[in-house]
């Protein structure tokens, strides 16, 4: 039997990097992935969608190119080559990635990974392996409801990925980032687009001035149709179309897609072989290293309880584990994780929201400031949204950031980097910044904060 | 400050209900003061505004000191008034304000909130403890400098005339503990500052060791606090016992198999003795016939008191009251019950009055519900011992050579060893031991 001081079970963004950081120390590493290598993000998440979406933004910025003195007249798209060119980025990145676990000398074994013991992995069911240490990756999975009829007319994200066409109408049940991302980028496409959420708003984490902006957009400028606060009943889906109640309208479109949330991919894993158990929702309980309550076991990512689904938190949280599996002291695991959601506009997030940073008792102070306000935003045609920090009015602290507007998934990690370091927002205002950026912003909001923005006029402080 | 009778000297502003310029009434409240026996609120006695408080929150001053005044707005105050709060034990300011002024009002209110104290005593009260901290002298240019370093300059010798620190001795501080190495993020530091936390004695968890807002977070809340005026007489009273008395123990174990049954058959009658009911007065007629241990000494002479003043421990959320039966001796095996019910009911309910909680001239601690098999009571002062009760359960005895389950209870005497020698303290500890055990005499007397 094949002998590795490390075996990782999946190989998305958390298990691929613990691979190699485990190769890195030198352990002998195996990868079980049953299906591709770089598991969701690479091949049904992350990477695909940003692919359709470059096209989709591109494709509405062509439309309204009319404002930049250039004509693009009678626009229009092929789908079946947008789909093809997201496989040949997919094909591209997975074949890469071979290569660089290749490289590092991790090997990479096709097949269902369970555990035959605490320290034995079974792959397709025979067992093929002793584990020194198991790291857990599985992810997650597109939860599908029994409320939800199943049928050609329905689909989840991944399913959604493989058409080669676009429906003329679309219900997009489900009000979170897979939900909006997807509505965003069909309703560029011109797909008649109406979301559906449960809850009181959509995408109902972020900090409250950033999601009524998004929503002004989408409902606005992209011509979706946002419906909250009920859910979406008595939904039929025949051979050409869906419908559904909300509330006493009829919703009706050519396709559903689901995207109510995501569930942790434990089944079949044999768990309590190993000794461990899970929650009720199915996930496994770590502390912030992504230690389990079995010494050699560890877990990350979207498998693990208190999970944030994001895939750069699974990669940090990977690459924690392996070095802690490695016998390497990781001194504290970093809590501050930046989110980004691929609207149009976009979105970035960090720290805490206005709500958030009030009710964990502090006075707060705000800084905003608008994209409109920023002559490179003028310039480039892009001034929709604004920029905010949030700041603890004792020490000035920025606690959280938030922006939607151009860029913002990239403007994000300047403001991630200030949160991590516990930048105070005077610091910050005080750090020089390249003009003309659209990161000015930042430093703009900064001065906001203490009601000395230079391009803002003055604001009547409380 | 007002008068709170015979043997309070001073007392300690806790809250002001008004600020400088409120208007003030006839009856309102004015502020909070604690002594070290109660928390009491002070009215006012005049109507107009509060000119000027002269005595701020957690200080402490003499009885009758002048702590604030009241008038008209606009009005003068006298200037030797507007200095600060005298120290503790210095002669009172003067407390003839101008004509106009008059000094805040001083009728104590009855006891409010939580007027609980510490443990009873015969003997003197003890000297006040709050002390005005050492001031330090330091210079206007080294306390900035240490305050911007995020530094306490407390503990920094001084090399200027007189012993004041001036900046070269925080410059000094700071080379001498590293400080140059210390990584500290911004928000951190501005925290630590605020919070004065020396940023030298914190250890950051960031990496390369760097300080960040949850470690002076932490440093905030290990500060040392003030105790309560109750806990440090606490502290101070079981310090002096506990140092000054040499303290033995005895335990032994009762079986209470009977008398709970006894019990148990008294209240389907509907009797509602307690099992402390009945070991307080256990310990009453035994006293009776141990006079030397319901007696005091200084080591020099002793003195035998001439009645059963029992006290009993009550735990609180804030600390330990320990009220008094009076006259134990003389009640009936009802009428004590009666007594410590009320006392208990008052001390849960934080009304017990001062000299409620004085005098006892023996004391009996019961943790049998906290569940303790057995535990050692510190003597109370002026006392020469006390009875500490653990909890009755069942548990395997021998009983003619059987092994039985019987309901059994230890309690452990602690004497003064001064004047209680270890026979005394044995042949006590079994006298009630014997009576807790012989239902015949339950039975003769309730």
């Amino acid at each position: 039997m094949e002998k590795y001081d490390v075996v990782v079970i999946g190989s998305g963004p958390g298990g691929y990097p613990a691979a190699i950081r485990a190769a890195q120390l030198g352990a002998s590493t195996a990868l079980v992935e049953r299906e591709a290598v770089g598991g969701t993000c690479l091949n049904w998440g992350c990477i695909p969608t940003k692919t359709l979406i470059a096209s989709s933004d591109l494709f509405a910025r062509m439309n309204a190119a009319g404002e930049l003195g250039l004509s693009a007249e009678g626009t229009s798209y092929d789908y079946a080559a947008i789909v093809k060119r997201k496989g040949k980025v997919v094909a591209r990145l997975k074949g890469g990635l071979g290569q660089l676990l290749k490289a590092n000398k991790v090997d990479v074994i096709t097949g269902t990974a369970s555990f035959a013991g605490r320290n034995r992995i079974a792959v397709d069911g025979k067992t093929a392996m002793e584990a020194g240490r198991t790291i857990i990756a599985t992810g997650s999975c597109s939860a599908m409801p029994s409320f939800i009829p199943s049928g050609k007319r329905v689909v989840e994200s991944r399913a959604f990925l493989d058409m080669t066409g676009l429906p003329g109408s679309m219900i997009v049940l489900g009000g979170g980032v897979i939900g909006c991302e997807f509505a965003c980028m069909a309703a560029q496409f011109g797909v008649k687009v109406t979301v559906v959420e449960m809850l009181e708003d959509i995408l109902l984490m972020l900090d409250a001035d950033i999601r009524a902006e998004l929503r002004k957009h989408m409902e606005g400028r992209l011509g979706i149709e946002v419906f909250t606060g009920a859910p979406l009943v008595d939904i039929k889906a025949g051979k050409t179309g869906v419908n559904g109640k909300f509330g006493d309208r009829t919703l009706k479109a050519e396709l559903l897609l689901a995207s109510v949330g995501r569930l942790p991919v434990t089944n079949g894993l044999e768990l309590e072989r190993a000794g461990l158990a899970t929650t009720d929702s199915g996930h496994i309980e770590t502390d912030s290293l992504g230690r389990t309550s079995v010494a050699s076991v560890y877990a990350v990512g979207d498998v693990t309880a208190g999970s944030t689904q994001l895939a750069h938190a699974a990669t940090a949280q990977g690459i924690n584990a392996a070095s802690d599996a490695c016998g390497q002291r990781v001194p504290r695991a970093e809590q501050v994780v930046p989110a980004c959601i691929f609207t149009a506009p976009e979105i970035g997030s960090v720290g805490l929201t206005e709500r958030e940073a009030l009710e964990s008792g502090r006075e707060v102070v705000t800084g905003k400031y608008s994209f409109a306000g920023l002559g490179k935003a003028m310039a480039a045609g892009e001034t929709g949204g604004f920029v905010k920090w949030i700041a603890d009015a004792a020490t000035d602290q920025l606690l959280g950031a938030h922006a939607v507007g151009p860029h913002a998934t990239e403007l994000i990690s300047e403001a991630t980097s200030a949160v991590a370091a516990e930048m105070t927002a005077a610091e910050l205002g005080r750090t020089i910044h390249c003009h003309p950026t659209f990161s000015e912003a930042w430093m703009e909001a900064a001065h906001a904060v203490h009601g000395e923005a230079i391009h803002q006029p003055p604001r009547r402080r409380k | 400050m007002p008068k709170l009778g015979q043997t309070v000297e001073e007392a300690s502003i806790v809250r002001w209900h008004k600020r400088e310029g409120d208007p003030v009434k006839k009856g309102d409240v004015l502020f909070e003061i604690e002594t070290d026996k109660a928390v009491l609120e002070v009215e006012s006695f005049y109507d107009g505004t509060l000119l000027k408080i002269l005595v701020r929150e957690e200080e402490t001053v003499p009885v009758s000191s002048t702590v604030a005044f009241v008038g008209e707005p606009g009005e003068d105050i006298p200037e030797e008034a507007t200095k600060p709060a005298p120290a503790p034990k210095q002669p009172e300011p003067k407390a003839a304000p101008a004509a106009a002024a008059a000094p805040a009002a001083t009728k104590p209110a009855a006891p409010v909130v939580g007027a609980t104290a510490a443990a009873p005593s015969p003997v003197a009260a003890p000297a006040p403890t709050a002390q005005a901290p050492a001031r330090v002298f330091i210079s206007p240019r080294a306390r900035a400098l240490a305050r911007e370093k995020a530094i306490n300059p407390d503990g920094i010798h001084g090399s200027g005339p007189n012993g004041r620190i001036v900046a070269r001795d925080v410059e000094k501080y700071l080379a001498d503990k590293g400080y140059g190495e210390i990584r500290i993020s911004a928000a951190a530091k501005k925290l630590a500052i605020r919070e004065g936390i020396d940023i030298v004695s914190v250890r950051g968890s960031g990496v390369s060791g760097r300080i960040m807002v949850s470690d002076v977070e932490r440093a905030v809340a290990e500060k040392p606090k003030k105790m309560s005026r109750m806990r440090q007489v606490i502290a101070q009273r079981l310090t002096e016992s506990f140092t000054t008395t040499p303290h033995f123990y005895v335990s032994v174990s009762v079986d209470m198999t009977d008398l709970m049954a006894y019990r148990q058959v008294l209240k389907e009658q509907g009797g509602t003795y307690t099992v402390t009911d009945f070991i307080m007065e256990a310990v009453v007629l035994t006293l009776q016939e141990f006079p030397v241990l319901n007696s005091v000494t200084d080591g020099k002479s002793v003195r035998w008191y001439g009645s059963v003043e029992l006290g009993m421990a009550v735990a609180l959320d804030e600390g330990l009251v320990v009220p008094v039966i009076r006259d134990a001796d003389q009640l009936s095996m009802m009428e004590l019950h009666d007594a410590a019910r009320a006392l208990a009911g008052k001390a849960r309910e934080g009304k017990l009055l001062p000299d409620e909680m004085m005098g006892s001239t023996f004391t009996v601690s019961n943790m049998g519900m906290l569940k303790v098999e057995s535990f050692s009571a510190i003597i109370n002062p002026g006392e020469a011992a006390i009875l500490a009760i653990g909890s009755t359960g069942e548990t395997p005895v021998a009983r003619d050579g059987r092994v039985v389950i019987r309901s059994m209870m230890n309690m452990t005497l602690s004497a003064d060893h001064r004047i209680v020698d270890g026979r005394m303290g044995a042949e006590f500890v079994n006298a009630i031991k014997d009576k807790l055990e012989d239902v015949a005499l339950w039975k003769s007397m309730t």
